[in-house]
């Protein structure tokens, strides 16, 4: 009788697992549940973090709140990180995502990126100065910091043979290099250049020539047609408005060339 | 000065229960506890010792710190409702793991020594397994198995994160537990058996109305120390991004800028919320260990 049983539960969760492969959560959905869920990260300061009360506030949020605001929708905000943010979008357990994720050919197979891309950054790394790192190459066998989940790390690993220590948070990974765990920091090059600016990390520098400068994607379901058009639609009026830029001045990022060119760019079409 | 407060709470130490035992004075347990010296107890003190620690590690940063920025007293304070709020969420997480454990618990033990030969091995192979199986490793199961949602004749039912973490924890619960019963019910005498059955019971009510009432007294000290390991485990969460505490301390962290200087002494200060809440429970544990040796 037990085995039955057994038997009936294993099925019942295989059966609920597979139920899950195809759980919709397109435009039509967020409005019949008058809340659209939004994916943003809640430990990348400034793009999205907690404030004391525990809300999540940053350039993105602000972003997804504009969404939100021109659905007529209400907005909820889930903490995602690097490792299961498309997963989450996939699965249709958020409605969209905006959560630093640089957009590449490979993700545009499991979700849709759409363009045009509303922010950029590249790669660098951030290393004390008496390492003198020069070069890209010169990272060979070192032992480099990284976040877990990150797509430069694998990069880092194949193409300039680092060692990659990789861990959860920024936090952590300071303190792993503060303490000589690691030589140097492989992370995105506007939050390198803002710790740069603190005088905790003044022995510090970004050696390095920038690479990969590559553009981020905000992202819906494959196939949600109606949703992909709306959100092209808000990124062009984002750039369009210097709403980027504003927001960038509002939470005290350099004004990267990357907002500043797409400003350009679209506020006279 | 933590230190020496440290040392003047000793004396407040002298409780009978902290009292290291010896042969005489446990009476029908001596045969347990004499022979072997007694083992360090934790005590109140060490409780001081942790928060002085803790008080130490914040000390040293907030003199490295730089003048310019918020203290770290300060800014732990700043953050305590929302670390507390997480804290709660760990609370509830373990609460409803160990509910939904020792209920399935039970009866897989219970089932463990069925007369019937299939159900005591089905039983007893649930129970290997989830008892050998890491706990991280289930608790990914869980939330990488289970949706994020289900349908239950036509009512959508959400399964936040939260839950499935709960699932997660509350299946290596239900395999110790099931051991903790099995070898309860194994422990007693088989004259309980026996005179029972002299008495005309069925082997149901012997179960039910001898046996079990018994093996409760043996069952509780086990169960709690399990509750104990399992509230500290619910830290695993955060690995699979439930916003419980040791989530929301990351962020936190990177909230205030990934300071160096604050890593340490946020994480300490986590540690002995845990340590203020589990110590209590291994103190009764204690109390009601003694207790029922005596009275068995």
């Amino acid at each position: 009788m037990t085995r039955m049983m057994q038997g009936l539960l294993l099925a019942g969760v295989l059966a609920l697992g597979l139920s899950a492969g195809d759980a919709q959560a397109d435009l039509a959905a967020a409005k019949e549940r008058g809340k659209l869920i939004v994916g943003v990260k809640a430990d990348y300061k400034p793009y999205g973090y907690r404030d004391p009360s525990g809300a999540i506030v940053g350039i993105e949020p602000d972003l997804a709140k504009d969404v939100a605001d021109k659905l007529g929708l209400e907005l909820e905000l889930v903490p995602v990180v690097s490792s299961n943010r498309m997963q989450f979008l996939e699965q249709g357990k958020i409605d969209l995502m905006i959560a630093t994720m640089t957009d590449r050919p490979d993700r545009r197979e499991v979700v849709w990126i759409v363009e045009p891309n509303y922010y950029s950054s590249g790669t660098n790394v951030l290393a004390s100065k008496k390492v003198g790192f020069k070069q890209w190459e010169d990272l060979r066998d070192k032992p480099i910091c990284g976040i877990q989940g990150a797509f430069y790390n694998k990069k880092t690993q194949t193409e300039y043979g680092a060692e990659i220590v990789a861990f959860k948070g920024t936090a952590e990974v300071l303190t792993a290099l503060k303490q000589g765990r690691c030589l140097g920091f492989v992370y995105d090059d506007s939050f390198i250049v803002s710790k740069l600016g603190d005088d905790e990390w003044a022995d510090f520098e970004m050696p390095l020539p920038t690479i990969d400068d590559a553009p981020w994607g905000l992202a819906v379901q494959l196939g949600d047609q109606a949703f992909h058009d709306i959100m092209h639609e808000m990124i062009v009026n984002w750039h369009k408005s210097g709403r980027i830029i504003e927001l960038e001045k509002k939470y005290g990022v350099n004004n990267t060339p990357f907002a500043l060119a797409m400003h350009e760019k679209h506020k006279n079409m | 000065m933590s230190r020496r407060q440290a040392s003047l709470q000793r004396p407040t130490t002298d409780l009978p229960v902290l009292i290291a035992p010896s042969a005489g004075s446990t009476g029908r347990t001596a045969g347990r506890d004499s022979g072997c010296g007694a083992p360090p107890r934790l005590a109140y003190w060490h409780g001081f010792l942790l928060l002085a620690a803790l008080l130490l590690s914040a000390g040293v940063a907030e003199a490295q710190s730089e003048p310019g920025r918020a203290g770290i007293l300060e800014t732990m304070i700043k953050w305590t409702p929302l670390l507390f709020e997480g804290f709660l969420f760990n609370i509830l997480i373990s609460f409803m793991a160990m509910a939904i454990g020792t209920v399935a618990g039970g009866f897989l033990g219970i089932w463990q020594i069925s007369l019937l030969p299939s159900v005591r091995r089905g039983s007893w192979l649930v129970t290997q397994f989830f008892r050998n199986a890491p706990w991280l490793v289930l608790l990914f199961f869980c939330m990488f198995l289970l949706p994020f949602q289900i349908e239950i004749f036509g009512l959508v039912v959400p399964l936040p994160d939260w839950l499935k973490a709960t699932f997660g924890l509350a299946l290596p619960v239900m395999a110790n537990v099931s051991e903790i019963v099995r070898g309860a019910i194994q422990s007693l005498p088989s004259g309980q058996w026996e005179s029972a059955e002299s008495l005309a019971f069925t082997r149901r009510q012997t179960l039910w109305m001898i046996i079990l009432p018994q093996c409760v007294k043996r069952m509780l000290p086990p169960w709690m120390n399990l509750y104990a390991i399992l509230t500290m485990a619910t830290v695993l969460a955060s690995v699979v991004g439930v916003s419980e505490v040791m989530t929301l301390t990351g962020e936190v962290l990177s909230a205030e800028g990934g300071r160096t200087d604050l890593l340490v002494p946020f994480y300490s200060y986590i540690l002995v919320w845990f340590f203020i809440y589990c110590y209590p429970i291994a103190r009764w544990t204690v109390y009601l260990e003694r207790r029922f040796a005596v009275n068995a």
